[in-house]
C-alpha cells in the first residue's frame, strides 16, 4: 500500500564522487555508521528462500496448498462439533425469527457456520402495582394489537420475575418485572421507545413514561451474555443437536453449515483447555498501484498492478502461502508463487478465487482498512468486474465500503472505512498501534523501525509506475518489495503479540473480537456488568443519556519540592487505587443511597451506610455487598491467578496468552472506574466517579500526613522524612537516609504500616526507590529506578521531552543522553559538554536533518491560527498537489531561515526540498525555540543560575550558514572564492589560498585531501547500508523514506561530497604555490 | 592587527542601523583599503554591501586580511553606548577572538572600552557582478524614503518605470492604488506629481485603464515615442474625468536619469522600505535598473557607501 509519498522523486544516480587522490582514512563518524551495520538486514529475496526451505521441504514451490484440510467422514448424529467462535452476527430474514450467525474453525482447521436459532430479543419492565400473571395475556394482545403488522403477533411471552433494579439501594425486597419477550429486535425496539415515551396505556396500568431494563443491549450482545458466550471462547454442538447442511442447501462457503437451536449449544468459559486458539488461517496482503506523476492513485484511473498475499496458520512461525499476483510477466522469485495476469480484471478475480479458496479466517494488514480493501472494491466497481465483490463467506452477501465515524475520549476522533466480509475478522495494525501506541509517525516503515528494529525501503509512488513498465525483472524488484510489505504486518503481528492480546481482551470482557477495534471501553465493561448483574439477579436500567459537561475533581498532586536529589527517594503506590478505592468502600450503583430511603428505612451512619468525602451515601458491605467490587473483585483475582500462572507455565505461548490475560484484566479493571464517569456512557454515575477520586486525593495526603508524623528523629529515626512529591496514586519520600538498602527498607516498612491505617484491599505497595532523583515539576521528573540493590533497573522519565512528539527528534535525544549522564554516570560536567557540543554543532549545520524534523498531524483544513505544518500542507499542495500530506497525515517539516519578523510558519519547510535545495536551516530557532526550554528545566536544578551559560556560552561562536539554490537572488549571485585558509575573498589568479596564507597551502591542501576521503568513505557507507535495506548490492538505490536517518544522511553526505571535492579541484588551477 | 579610529560614532550607528535589520551575523572582511561587510539577507533576496573606506579613518593599520565574524545585534548594542560624536577606535588582534572598541568624548575625559566576542562564520561569499544599467537614477534619499513609506500603506509589491518622461513610482492593492512620479528636473528642483484613488474610484478608473494605458506587457517592446503620447493622453483624460488630488511639489535637490532603455521592475516594499534605513547617512540615493536584473540601490556617503541589490519579481512571484 502506497500512502506516504513524496514529490518528484530523484533516482540517486550513483555519482563517483571524485576518486582521484583518495585515499582511506577511518572517519570519526564510522564508528555510528559502523553500529547501524550491525543490524545486518539480509535480503528479503533470501528471507523468502528461507522460508520456501523451512516450511516445504519437500513440496515443490508451486505445490503450495491452498485449500483447508478436507473433512474426515463423521456421524452428524453421534459426532460433536467442537469450534472456536470468531465472529457472530444477527442475522434475519423477513418475517421469520431472528437467529446468530456464528462463524469458527475447529481444532483441525475446518470451517464452521452454526445457524442458532430460537433466542429472542426481550426486555423487562418493573411490574406496576396490581399487576399478575393473569394480565399477561391481555397486555400480550394489547400489544400485538397497537404494534402488530397485518394481524401478525409481535410478542412472543410475557412473564413475571422477582428481580432488582441495579441503581440504587432501596431496602432488601425483590420486586416483580414484566420480562417481555418480542418475535424480533426491530419490535423490541419500538416497544421501548413507546414506553420510554410514555405511549403504553394498559388497563391504567402505566400513564407515564417507563423505565425499561435490560433493553439497550444489541442482539449478538445479548445472545452472548445470556448464553455465557465470552469473544473468540469455543463452542460444542453436541451430536445429534445439530441440522448438517448438504452443499446444495449451504448459504456460506464454510466446510460445515447447520442449523443447531440455541438450546443445544455449550459454551465453554476460557479456562483451562479452552484457552488454546484454533488453527486460525492469518492472510496478510499488500497491493501496490501504479499511479501517475505526482498525483495519488485514484481507483476509476489507476490501476492495482501487484497484491502480495502471505497466509500464516495461527501458532505457526511461517507462511504457508506466499504468492503475488501481478499485472504482466514478472521474473521468478524463489519462495514465491508468482502468477502473472495480462488483464487486471482477471487478475482481482484470481485473487478474489484466491481468498474464496484460502479462506482466511483474520485479514491482516496496514492500513488495508482505509486504503487497500476500498481500493481493490473501487476497483473492481471502475472495471464491471462485479463478482469481486463477495469476498465473505456467506454466498449471497456482497461486501460494501461502508464509511464509519469514531470518537471516543480514550483513542481521538477517526474517520474510517469499514468493508464488511462475513465470517472474517479485520485486523488493520495501522488502526491497532495507533490506539495503542503513541509514536512520531505511524508509517510502516517507523513502525517497523520502533518495534521490529529495522527500516525498511520505501519506494515512491511514482517509481513504482516506472518499475511496472520496465521488464519483468524491473517488476519482480517491485514483486519483492510488495512481498515484503505484506509480510511485515504478519510479523508486527506476532511481534506485538496482538491477535493473542486482543483475543483475550474479547474474552476477559465478553465482547466479540471486531467490537475491539470498532468500539470504545464503555461496551466492555457494560458486557461485563449485565453478566454480573444475571448472577445476582439485578436488572440494568436502560438510562436515556443526555450528554453533560459535568466536571468532577480529579486527581490531586503534592506540590513538588523541585531540585535535584542526591539521595535515594523511596516510592510508594497504591496499587490499582481506584479499583480497591470502590471495593474499600463499597462504591457502586446497587449501594447508593439517597436521603429518602435512608429515613425510609432508618439507616445509621457509620453502620448501615458511609458518607464520602464527596458527600454521596452508599450503603455497607455488611447491607449489601456491591456489583461494581464483585466485578472488581473477580478481575483482580483473575489477574492475580493469570500472573501467578504465568510464574508457572514453561510454554511460550501459553504464557504468551496469560500475559496478555493479565493485561487485559488489569486495563478492564481500571476501565469500570472511567465507565462511571462517561457522562455520554451508557450508565454514567458520578457519585461513584466522583466519591472515588475524593478517596483518592484524602489517601494520598492523608499518607504524607502519616509518612511525616511517624518518621521523625522524635521517633527515633535518624532523619525527619518528607515527601517531596505526590500524584494520584503516588508518594516520593525521602526519608533522609544516604545509602539504598536504608531507604527501600523504610520504604517496605511504612508501605506495611500506612496500609493498616486504610480498609481492605487498599494497599500501599513499596515498588521503587529513585536515586538519585531530578524533580522538575508537576509531572516531570527523571530519576534512576532501584528496585534491587545490585543495579539499578531503568532510567525513569515522567513528562520529559524525550518522549513527547512535538518537537524535533534532537531534543529527545539531547535530553535523553544529559540525563543519562547525569543520573548514571552522575557526571554533570560530561552533560554540559556534551550539550555544548550538541548546540555548536547545530550551529555549525552539522546536525542531521532527520534529528531536526518536526511532526504534526494534519487534523483539519482550517485552523483559527496559522500553523506551520498546515501552512508547510498548503504550499506544498501549490507545489505537487500529488505528494501534498492529505489530512490525517503527519506532515514533517523543517523551519528555515527567513526575512526578519517572519514567523514560524511562514518559515516551515519540507525535509526534502531544504535537503534538495541546501535551503539554510533557522539554527537559531532550534537552539531558542525547541532546545533551550527543556535544557534549562533539567539544569537548572543542578546548575542554578549558571545554566544559562549552556546556550549563550563560547561554545556558540561557530556558526555556519549554508547557500541555497533557490531564493529570489540567487540566480544573479555568484560566489567569490575566499581563502581557505583565513576566508577572505580572493582575487586574480591566487585560487585556493590568499597570498598571506600562502605559506601554509600545503598544509591546507593535506586537511582538504584527508577530509576528502572521510567524506567519500562516509558516502560509499551509506550508499551500501542502503543497498543492504532494499536487498540488493548490485541496483542503485531507489528510496526515498522520509522516516530513515540514513536517508537523511545520505543525501546530505552526497551533497557534501560534491562539494569538498569542488574545493580541492580549485588547488589544481592554482599554480602559484 | 587591525587598529581604526573614526571621529564620530555616529557614522557607526548610522552604519549599523542601515543593515542589522537584514543581517544579523556576518563578516567584517578589513584589508588595507578599509573595512566592508556582504552579505546576504536570511531569506536571500536582497545582498548588502558596505564598504568603510580607510580614508575614514585616522590612523588606519590592518596588517592583513582579517575577517571579523561579528553578531550585528551585539554590535549595535555596544555602539549604542557611545555619543554620536565621540571618537571611536576599533582594535582586534590576529587571534580573532574579539574586537575591542573605546569610546572617547571629545569634550571630557571619558574614555568607555568595550569588547565583543566574535564569531566563526562558516559563509560563502557571494556577490553580484557588476553590469552595465539600462537606467542609473539619481534622486533625494528623503524622497524615496518617503515614497517607499507612502506606497506601503497601499500594497506590497512596487512597480518602477524608467521612462524618458520620468520615474514612476506605483502600486496596488486591495484598498485602492496609486503611484508617483518623479519628473526628470531641468536644473535645480524637481516636479513631482502625485495620483492616488481611493476604492470608491476604482472601478471607473479601470475603464480608463483599458481605454488609454498601454499594456504593461507590451511596454518594453513598445517605441518609445508613441508610448510617451499614450501616457500624456492618459493623464489629460484622467485630470478631466476626475478631481484628483494632484499637485506639484519642488524639492530642492533635483533627480537625474540617465536613460539607454526604459525598464519596468517589479519589488518588494519590505525589502526597500529596509533599505532607506540608510537615509541618514546620504541625502542622495541612486537607483540603477535593468529588465530582469537586481535592482541596485547605492548610497554613498563620505566615509564610504553602501549598496543593496534587490531581486526583481518574477511572474508568478507576485501571487505570493
Amino acid at each position: 500500500m502506497r500512502v506516504n509519498s513524496k514529490e518528484n522523486i530523484r533516482v540517486e544516480e550513483i555519482e563517483n564522487p571524485v576518486n582521484k587522490k583518495r585515499k582511506v582514512t577511518d572517519d570519526t563518524k564510522s564508528g555510528k555508521l559502523g553500529s547501524q551495520n550491525d543490524k545486518k538486514q539480509s535480503d528479503f529475496a533470501d528471507i523468502l528462500e528461507n522460508l520456501q526451505d523451512d516450511a516445504e521441504q519437500s513440496s515443490a514451490e508451486s505445490g503450495q496448498v491452498w485449500a483447508r484440510p478436507r473433512i474426515p467422514k463423521f456421524e452428524p448424529m453421534v459426532d460433536s462439533v467442537i469450534f472456536q467462535q470468531i465472529d457472530l452476527e444477527e442475522a434475519s430474514i423477513p418475517g421469520a425469527e431472528p437467529f446468530i450467525r456464528m462463524h469458527g474453525v475447529t481444532q483441525e482447521g475446518f470451517s464452521v457456520l452454526a445457524n442458532v436459532s430460537g433466542f429472542l430479543p426481550y426486555l423487562y419492565i418493573a411490574a406496576p402495582r396490581g399487576f399478575t400473571a393473569e394480565d399477561s395475556e391481555g397486555f400480550s394482545g394489547y400489544l400485538n394489537a397497537s404494534f402488530g403488522n397485518n394481524g401478525k403477533s409481535i410478542v412472543s411471552a410475557i412473564d413475571i420475575h422477582n428481580r432488582r433494579s441495579l441503581w440504587g439501594y432501596r431496602g432488601d425486597e425483590i420486586s416483580p418485572f414484566i420480562k417481555i419477550t418480542f418475535v424480533d429486535q426491530r419490535s423490541m425496539t419500538r416497544v421501548r421507545g413507546c414506553f420510554e415515551r410514555g405511549e403504553i396505556h394498559f388497563r391504567d396500568f402505566f400513564d407515564d413514561a417507563i423505565q425499561t431494563y435490560e433493553s439497550n443491549i444489541s442482539y449478538d450482545l445479548r445472545f452472548m451474555i445470556d448464553k455465557k458466550v465470552v469473544g473468540m471462547s469455543w463452542i460444542e454442538c453436541p451430536g445429534g443437536a445439530y441440522n448438517l447442511k448438504q452443499s446444495a442447501s449451504k448459504v456460506s462457503k464454510a466446510q460445515l453449515e447447520f442449523d443447531i437451536h440455541h438450546k443445544d449449544i455449550i459454551a465453554y468459559p476460557a479456562d483451562g483447555e479452552w484457552q488454546k486458539m484454533a488453527p486460525l488461517r492469518i492472510l496478510s496482503f499488500d497491493i501496490e498501484c501504479a499511479g501517475r506523476q505526482g498525483i495519488f492513485p485514484e481507483p476509476h484511473i489507476d490501476p492495482v498492478i501487484q497484491i502480495a498475499n502471505m497466509v500464516t496458520r495461527q501458532g505457526e512461525t511461517k507462511p504457508f502461502i506466499r504468492n503475488v499476483f501481478t499485472l504482466k510477466s514478472c521474473a521468478h522469485i524463489a519462495g514465491s508463487q508468482v502468477l502473472s495476469f495480462e488483464d487486471e480484471t482477471k487478475m482481482l478475480q484470481a485473487w478474489r478465487d484466491f481468498i474464496e479458496e484460502a479462506d482466511p479466517d483474520v485479514i491482516i494488514g496496514y492500513n488495508i482498512a482505509n486504503f487497500d480493501i476500498p481500493y481493490l472494491m473501487d476497483r473492481a466497481k471502475a472495471l464491471k468486474a462485479t463478482k469481486f465483490a463477495y469476498l465473505g463467506r456467506m454466498k449471497n452477501v456482497k461486501s460494501e465500503v461502508g464509511s464509519s465515524h469514531f470518537s471516543s475520549k480514550a483513542y481521538g476522533t477517526r474517520d474510517s472505512k469499514q468493508t464488511n466480509m462475513e465470517g472474517r475478522l479485520q485486523l488493520d495494525l495501522l488502526q491497532l498501534i495507533q490506539r495503542e501506541h503513541k509514536l512520531r509517525s505511524y508509517s510502516l516503515n517507523s513502525v517497523c523501525a520502533e518495534f521490529l528494529g529495522e527500516q525498511k525501503e520505501d519506494v515512491h509512488h511514482s517509481i513504482i509506475t516506472e518499475l511496472q513498465n520496465g521488464t519483468p525483472e524491473s517488476r519482480r524488484r517491485l514483486a519483492v518489495y510488495c512481498l515484503k510489505d505484506a509480510y511485515l504486518p504478519q510479523r508486527l503481528l506476532d511481534r506485538l503479540m496482538s491477535l493473542v492480546n486482543q483475543t483475550e481482551m474479547a474474552r476477559v470482557t465478553g465482547v466479540p473480537f471486531n467490537y475491539l477495534l470498532a468500539k470504545g471501553q464503555s461496551i466492555k465493561v457494560m458486557s461485563q456488568i449485565c453478566r454480573q448483574s444475571q448472577v445476582h439477579g439485578y436488572l440494568v436500567p436502560a438510562l436515556r443519556v443526555e450528554g453533560s459537561d459535568d466536571q468532577y475533581e480529579g486527581a490531586t498532586v503534592i506540590e513538588p519540592r523541585r531540585g535535584y536529589f542526591d539521595v535515594p527517594i523511596t516510592t510508594l503506590d497504591f496499587s490499582s487505587l481506584y479499583p480497591s478505592i470502590m471495593m474499600a468502600h463499597n462504591l457502586c450503583y446497587t449501594t447508593l443511597l439517597d436521603s429518602h430511603t435512608v429515613e425510609r428505612l432508618q439507616l445509621k451512619e457509620g453502620v448501615d451506610y458511609i458518607k464520602t468525602p464527596n458527600n454521596d451515601m452508599f450503603v455497607t458491605s455488611d447491607k449489601r455487598k456491591g456489583l461494581l467490587p464483585v466485578v472488581l473483585q473477580d478481575l483482580i483475582s483473575a489477574r492475580k491467578r493469570a500472573r501467578a500462572d504465568i510464574k508457572n507455565e514453561k510454554d511460550p505461548f501459553r504464557r504468551a496468552v496469560l500475559d496478555g490475560r493479565q493485561l487485559a484484566l488489569k486495563v478492564s479493571a481500571n476501565s469500570v472506574y472511567g465507565f462511571t464517569g462517561a457522562t455520554i456512557g451508557k450508565l454514567p454515575c458520578l457519585p461513584i466517579s466522583s466519591s472515588t477520586t475524593a478517596y483518592g486525593r484524602r489517601m494520598i495526603e492523608r499518607t504524607k500526613e502519616e509518612v511525616e508524623s511517624h518518621y521523625k528523629v522524635s521517633n527515633n529515626y535518624s532523619h525527619d522524612a518528607e515527601v517531596v512529591y505526590g500524584d494520584t496514586d503516588s508518594v516520593m519520600i525521602k526519608f533522609g537516609c544516604k545509602d539504598l538498602e536504608t531507604a527501600m527498607k523504610l520504604g517496605a516498612e511504612a508501605a506495611g504500616v500506612i496500609s493498616s491505617k486504610f480498609p481492605n484491599p487498599i494497599k500501599l505497595e513499596f515498588e521503587k526507590v529513585y536515586y538519585p532523583y531530578l524533580l522538575i515539576n508537576k509531572k516531570r521528573y527523571a530519576g534512576l529506578y532501584w528496585t534491587g540493590l545490585e543495579k539499578y533497573d531503568k532510567m525513569d522519565t515522567k513528562g520529559i521531552e524525550t518522549v513527547r512528539r512535538d518537537n524535533c527528534r534532537l531534543v529527545g535525544t539531547v535530553i535523553t543522553t544529559c540525563l543519562h549522564k547525569m543520573l548514571i554516570d552522575r557526571d554533570v560536567k560530561a552533560a554540559e559538554d556534551y550539550t555544548k557540543n550538541v548546540i555548536s554543532e547545530l550551529l555549525q549545520n552539522k546536525v542531521d536533518m532527520s534529528q531536526l524534523v518536526i511532526t504534526k498531524a494534519l487534523t483539519k483544513t482550517e485552523y483559527d491560527a496559522k500553523q506551520a505544518h498546515v501552512c508547510l500542507a498548503e504550499r506544498m499542495r501549490k507545489r505537487d498537489a500529488g505528494s501534498a500530506p492529505a489530512l490525517g497525515d503527519r506532515v514533517a517539516y523543517v523551519i528555515v531561515k527567513g526575512s526578519k519578523g517572519a514567523a514560524a510558519y511562514e518559515r516551515s519547510e519540507d525535509p526534502l526540498y531544504v535537503l534538495e535545495n541546501n535551503v539554510p536551516i533557522d539554527t537559531k530557532y532550534y537552539l531558542e525555540n525547541q532546545l533551550s526550554k527543556p535544557l534549562l528545566r533539567i539544569f537548572e536544578p543542578i546548575l542554578g543560575e549558571k545554566a544559562g551559560s549552556l546556550l549563550t556560552g563560547d561554545h556558540t561562536r561557530t556558526i555556519t550558514v549554508a547557500t541555497p539554490s533557490v531564493g529570489g537572488l540567487m540566480k544573479f549571485a555568484v560566489k567569490t572564492v575566499t581563502c581557505l585558509g583565513c576566508k577572505a575573498p580572493i582575487r586574480g589568479s591566487e585560487a585556493a589560498v590568499c597570498k598571506n596564507c600562502k605559506s601554509k597551502a600545503g598544509e591546507l591542501y593535506q586537511k582538504q585531501v584527508s577530509s576528502v576521503s572521510a567524506l567519500q568513505v562516509q558516502f560509499a557507507r551509506l550508499w551500501t547500508q542502503c543497498q543492504r535495506c532494499q536487498g540488493s548490492l548490485h541496483q542503485d538505490v531507489i528510496c526515498t523514506n522520509k522516516d530513515c536517518n540514513i536517508f537523511y544522511m545520505r543525501q546530505r553526505s552526497k551533497f557534501e561530497v560534491a562539494s569538498a571535492v569542488n574545493t580541492l579541484d580549485r588547488f589544481d588551477d592554482d599554480n602559484s604555490w | 592587527m587591525l587598529e581604526a579610529r573614526m571621529s564620530e560614532a555616529g557614522t557607526l550607528k548610522k552604519v549599523l542601523d542601515a543593515v542589522r535589520d537584514l543581517i544579523s551575523d556576518a563578516n567584517w572582511e578589513c584589508n588595507e583599503d578599509g573595512i566592508s561587510l556582504q552579505a546576504m539577507d536570511n531569506s536571500h533576496v536582497a545582498l548588502v554591501t558596505v564598504h568603510l573606506s580607510q580614508d575614514a579613518f585616522e590612523p588606519y593599520r590592518c596588517d592583513r586580511n582579517m575577517p571579523l565574524g561579528i553578531n550585528l545585534g551585539s554590535l549595535t548594542k555596544v555602539i549604542k553606548c557611545a555619543k554620536d560624536n565621540d571618537l571611536v577606535t576599533l582594535k582586534a588582534d590576529d587571534s580573532g577572538e574579539s574586537l575591542g572598541l573605546t569610546f572617547e568624548s571629545s569634550n571630557t575625559d571619558r574614555i568607555g572600552e568595550y569588547s565583543i566576542k566574535l564569531l566563526d562564520i562558516d559563509q560563502e561569499h557571494l556577490g553580484i557582478p557588476t553590469t552595465q544599467y539600462d537606467s542609473v537614477i539619481s534622486m533625494p534619499s528623503a524622497e524615496f524614503q518617503r515614497i517607499c513609506r507612502d506606497l506601503s500603506q497601499l500594497g506590497e509589491s512596487i512597480r518602477v518605470e524608467a521612462s524618458k518622461e520620468g520615474i514612476r513610482f506605483s502600486v496596488e492593492g486591495d484598498v485602492g492604488k496609486a503611484s508617483v512620479l518623479l519628473k526628470q528636473s531641468s536644473g535645480r528642483g524637481i516636479e513631482r506629481e502625485e495620483e492616488s484613488e481611493e476604492e470608491e474610484e476604482e472601478e471607473e478608473e479601470e475603464d480608463d485603464d483599458e481605454d488609454v494605458k498601454p499594456n504593461v506587457d507590451d511596454e518594453d517592446n513598445d517605441d518609445v515615442k508613441p508610448k510617451d503620447k499614450k501616457r500624456k493622453s492618459a493623464k489629460g483624460g484622467n485630470k478631466k474625468k476626475k478631481a484628483k488630488k494632484a499637485k506639484k511639489e519642488v524639492v530642492e535637490d533635483g533627480v537625474s536619469i540617465s536613460l539607454q532603455q526604459q525598464v519596468s521592475l517589479t519589488f518588494s516594499l519590505k525589502y526597500l522600505n529596509n533599505f532607506t534605513r540608510s537615509t541618514p547617512l546620504s541625502s542622495r540615493v541612486t537607483l540603477s535598473l535593468s529588465k530582469d536584473i537586481p535592482l541596485l540601490l547605492e548610497y554613498e556617503f563620505g566615509a564610504g557607501h553602501i549598496k543593496y541589490f534587490l531581486a526583481p519579481k518574477i511572474g508568478d512571484e507576485d501571487a505570493e
